[in-house]
């Protein structure tokens, strides 16, 4: 609890905390409401609720950089030394930054999500469009699994910022894995290229926000469970190689 | 009356740090005494900064240990109650305020705004508290990180070059407060790359070169058994004196001044001899080795010796 409170009090005290997370929810939103702006026809299959979430696309990336900037300044600017040194049990410290991040980015993710759905209903509303409501089956479970989405991404931030070391390498890391790999992958070999468009961990959890299932996604709680185990296995990794290493 | 504190020894044994194509730490072995000043001195690459980071958990010895009262660091139950530490005072984020910095260390010791307060009041820094260490001087980086290592009002305190680029009224404050956490029964230990910062202020020295250990005794003895003793003699009939000065079996060699250098002797000696061959004499001064040329050519030869080795 008392790593917990100091790591707080670190994150707190920066403004880039606070512009990131600022960033995530507006950066969401606006991706969002453009990309529902030249809609004039519902296309067959048309799941407003994911629409209005397009903007998490863009906003993956920032609220992963919030995560991993718990960790990369310690290293730019030396301080980790003074961190290990009150904390020596290195677990310990890296998971209470982790606690810290996922506390902010659970409200980070949930203001992006509430705020993107809002406004890109009301637009629809406004334009003619069928609108997804609250009650709507399967609204809630997408608006929840949203929020646990960005929180689980900004947890493999931290991961990746203890792994990497480093702002720039923790950026090139997460553009790959959250944009490249699904951007690529169609255009891969089909058994690779299908594998990949499925179960790539990142495409697989974005099933969790959706409504109307895509062709070939997996179920939402089951493309979020890979997400969480591969989030999982990244932060072991993560707690193993700061042991490991000399700091 | 100062207060109380009882420090715990800092010991090094058998202490070794080995890279992948250099050793930096070498079978190191010392213990640095609790109400006392410990200077632990070398040239810029020797190991200083290592050893420290050993002695700090942050880095994994290959061999030996390096411990805090018997116990290594990992397994003390409140670091920063027992040891506080100076590495690097620069290494604070630019855009977090001095205070808040402060805070997040005392946090982990379950301690709160109080003694952020209080610390920052001790070293001078009260007025900054709520300025971003970006806009600090060097002076105040120095002054925030031993304010940083005093939180826990800890028994043991490591500062690696504390005295580097301070002005002298800096230099003269932290010679002050080593002294005073010695003299309240605190364990020392600084490191410093140069002789003379040992002066006035450390009781003991550690000297190390390579990696390994040179010297470990009292600052006193560590000059007296390494200082040559000289004369440096000047008189008109300087070559007759030379001639009884060698005739009495002492070592003489023209000095750069056109004086005469005498090895091995003291002044009295010197001068009764000077007296017996009814020379007048126009200087006759005592000279000793300064502590600087006395590092240099101890740490110097040890830096050959390794070479050689290599």
């Amino acid at each position: 609890m008392r790593t917990i409170r100091s790591e707080w009090t670190k994150l707190r005290g920066l403004r880039s905390t606070w512009i990131t997370a600022a960033s995530t929810v507006g950066s969401g939103a606006a991706l969002g409401v453009l990309g529902a702006a030249d809609l004039t026809a519902p296309p067959e299959d048309w799941d407003p609720t994911a629409a209005s979430l397009k903007g998490f696309l863009f906003a993956q990336l920032v609220i992963g950089m919030l995560g991993a900037l718990s960790v990369t300044p310690e290293y730019a600017t030396g301080t980790i030394g003074t961190s290990l040194a009150a904390v020596p049990a290195r677990s310990r410290l890296l998971a209470a930054k982790a606690a810290v991040v996922a506390a902010i980015a659970v409200a980070t993710g949930l203001a992006t999500t509430l705020v993107s759905f809002a406004a890109v209903q009301l637009m629809l509303d406004v334009a003619g469009l069928p609108p997804a409501t609250l009650s709507d089956p399967g609204v809630p479970r997408a608006l929840v699994g949203g929020t646990l989405y960005l929180t689980i991404i900004a947890l493999i931030g931290v991961a990746v910022g203890a792994l990497t070391r480093s702002t720039t390498s923790s950026l090139a890391v997460l553009v790959g894995a959250l944009l490249l790999v699904p951007a690529l992958a169609p255009g891969l070999p089909a058994p690779l290229g299908d594998w990949l468009a499925r179960h790539w961990p990142i495409t697989a959890g974005q099933a969790v926000y959706t409504v109307v299932p895509t062709d070939g996604a997996l179920t939402p709680w089951l493309g979020l469970a890979i997400l969480a185990a591969a989030a999982a296995a990244i932060s072991t990794a993560s707690h193993a190689a700061l042991h490991t290493r000399d700091a | 009356m100062p207060q109380q504190k009882r420090g715990l020894p800092i010991r090094a044994r058998g202490l070794t740090k080995r890279y992948r194509t250099r050793t930096a730490v070498d079978e190191l072995s010392f213990t640095a005494e609790p109400g006392a000043v410990t200077g632990f001195l070398g040239p810029n690459g020797a190991g200083k900064s290592t050893t420290l980071r050993m002695l700090l958990g942050l880095v994994r010895p290959t061999r030996g240990d390096i411990t805090i009262g018997g116990r290594h660091i990992t397994d003390l139950t409140d670091p920063v109650r027992a040891v506080g530490a100076l590495l690097d005072a620069r290494a604070v984020h630019p855009r977090r305020t001095a205070a808040d910095h402060l805070l997040a260390v005392a946090q982990t010791a379950g301690l709160g705004r109080r003694r952020v307060d209080e610390v920052l009041d001790l070293v001078g820094l009260a007025d900054a508290a709520r300025r971003r260490a970006g806009e600090f001087s060097l002076g105040m980086h120095q002054r925030l990180g031993i304010a940083t290592a005093l939180l826990g009002d800890p028994g043991v305190l490591v500062f690696d070059e504390p005295l580097n680029g301070l002005d002298p009224e800096g230099i003269r404050w932290m010679r002050v407060l080593m002294r005073d956490l010695a003299t309240e029964g605190r364990t020392v230990l600084f490191s410093s790359h140069l002789m003379s910062e040992m002066e006035l202020t450390a009781d003991n020295v550690v000297v190390i070169g390579r990696g390994r250990l040179i010297a470990e005794s009292t600052l006193q003895e560590f000059v007296l058994a390494h200082t040559t003793q000289a004369v440096t003699v000047r008189a008109q009939a300087l070559d007759d004196l030379a001639r009884a000065l060698t005739r009495a079996g002492m070592t003489v060699e023209r000095g750069q001044d056109g004086g005469l250098v005498v090895t091995g002797a003291d002044p009295s000696s010197v001068g009764r001899i000077a007296a017996a061959e009814g020379i007048a004499l126009d200087e006759l001064t005592r000279v000793r080795e300064s502590l600087e040329d006395l590092f240099l050519r101890i740490t110097g030869a040890v830096a050959d010796h390794g070479s050689r080795a290599a």
